[in-house]
């Protein structure tokens, strides 16, 4: 309803917004984002996939080991992403070890960093989720016929939780290009997103803001519908 | 022998990821008790100064009074709204079910600041009060999608003969309702009304195109403050925030 809303005061007007919104920093912006986006959920599926593994099939103490994951979430993103920076400030730890801080703040690091650091618990579940319904007779046939563990990673675990890293890989795509804290308060001004660029633009030009709303909110869209091609969004939220 | 090198070759990764989702809440909590009057972590002694500063500053008692509010009338708005849904989805048979669910999820997917920037336009159509119920509606928008999943997969292993039993032996629709159903869903809807709690309670992105001088929730004063300078007394409301956030969700959880 939210979707028909914006179309509506959006897309009733000339083209010429949708030139403007196509056109220059904008697109510029809007490609930045969505790679911005695919760098944090590449970085969450390789971490995440990794620690979903050991909680699934390692981990002595699987239930405190989730809850640590999960107990970020409940945490306000705002406080998250102002412990990062905290971290990374000048009088902070990281600079108090080390005596520099890596380049990180008002950087693309410190943005990604950010956003993997919000994420990573969507990325996680989901994941952990489909690699714990594996039958564990199936991996156990595996090493038997005398697969190597990695191979037995390769061609059963891996295929067998698909769904659960596709289903990872759309919530951190999503979540990540949609985000306006992380920018705002991680990046410097070359790393706007289209969030903060539709939010700096809402002020002076609304009509601009809107076009771009939309603009971003369909192209997302069509993303999901690829997404939504391998796995079925709904069915895989209601899993969490 | 090898079972073992193979579990400890996990803990690198294990260590950076543990330290990415943990590290920034443990930093910010462990400024706030700082001495230094720039949030740094307390390495020689501790005080409660900040904390002391907070309480008795008036704007910031008043967002928090604000917060509390529209978390509370978030958690009830969105958990009536989403129960009915919920309820609509589980036992009825329209068609498109599955596009109309998908539909009903999309304020996770679509940037909150789009939501923000929509709503604002959206309730000045409709001339809704500016500041409480602009806020209240807003979040109650965000936090539907998770009352709804909440609710419906408990709906969806609900005994319907449990509702049938309860008419056949005598109990009217209303008795049912109050008796059978609500006490079966009940720690479900309480558990995504919670969490429409704490969704509003930290929501800033749609907030800030909503707020009034009047009507200001603490992130946007946590936000405010970040921008324009640092001192441990962001790090102490933070903290306050994160404490309630954590006392609601384990209640939460006790419940779900």
């Amino acid at each position: 309803m939210l979707f028909v809303e914006s179309l509506n005061f959006g897309g009733g007007d000339l083209f010429a917004n949708y030139r403007d919104a196509l056109s220059g920093v904008y697109l510029e912006t809007l490609g930045r984002t969505l790679y911005y986006a695919l760098i944090t959920t590449v970085v969450c599926l390789v971490l995440g996939y990794t620690i979903a593994y050991f909680i699934a099939f390692k981990a002595k103490r699987q239930f405190a080991m989730l809850a640590l994951v999960l107990l970020p979430l409940w945490i306000a993103i705002i406080i998250r992403y102002f412990g990062v920076s905290l971290f990374f400030l000048p009088t902070g730890p990281v600079q108090q070890l080390f005596g520099t801080d890596f380049g990180v703040l008002f950087t693309t690091r410190g943005v990604v960093i950010g956003l993997v650091s919000a994420l990573l618990p969507f990325a996680i579940l989901p994941m952990y989720n489909s690699i714990q319904s594996i039958d564990d007779e199936l991996i156990y046939a595996s090493e038997v016929l005398g697969a190597t563990p990695l191979y037995t990673l390769r061609t059963v675990i891996i295929p067998l939780s698909l769904s659960g890293v596709v289903a990872a890989a759309l919530f951190v795509y999503i979540l990540a290009a949609g985000s306006y804290l992380a920018p705002a308060l991680l990046g410097g001004p070359a790393d706007f997103m289209m969030a903060n660029v539709i939010e700096q633009s809402f002020t002076y030009d609304l009509d601009l803001a809107a076009t771009m709303s939309v603009v971003f909110t369909v192209t997302l869209l069509i993303l999901i519908g690829l997404f939504n091609h391998y796995a079925n969004i709904s069915e895989v939220l209601s899993d969490l | 022998m090898m079972k073992r090198l193979r579990r400890l070759s996990f803990y690198p990764v294990l260590l950076v990821v543990y330290a990415i989702l943990l590290v920034p809440v443990i930093v910010v909590i462990a400024t706030s008790f700082t001495v230094q009057s720039s949030p740094t972590l307390p390495t020689n002694g501790v005080t409660l100064e900040w904390y002391n500063t907070l309480f008795q500053n008036f704007r910031l008692r008043n967002a928090m009074v604000v917060s509390v509010i529209v978390a509370t009338a978030t958690a009830i708005l969105s958990g009536i709204i989403g129960t009915i849904t919920a309820f609509g989805f589980v036992r009825s048979d329209i068609r498109a079910k599955e596009t109309l669910a998908t539909v009903m999820l999309l304020p996770l997917m679509i940037s909150p600041v789009i939501t923000g920037v929509a709503f604002l336009r959206f309730s000045s159509h409709l001339s809704i009060p500016r500041g409480l119920p602009r806020i209240v509606i807003a979040h109650s928008v965000l936090a539907l999608p998770f009352v709804f999943l909440i609710v419906r997969s408990r709906l969806l292993t609900f005994d319907e003969r449990l509702e049938d039993a309860s008419m056949a032996l005598g109990a009217n629709k209303w008795e049912t309702t109050v008796n059978v159903t609500i006490p079966i869903i009940g720690p479900a809807l309480l558990a995504g009304m919670l969490m429409g709690f704490v969704i509003s309670f930290g929501e800033f992105t749609a907030t800030q195109f909503l707020i009034t001088p009047q009507t200001t929730t603490v992130p946007i004063i946590i936000f405010n403050q970040i921008q324009t300078g640092l001192s441990p007394e962001v790090s102490a409301l933070a903290t306050t925030l994160v404490a309630v956030m954590i006392i609601v969700s384990v209640i939460g959880d006790r419940l779900g």
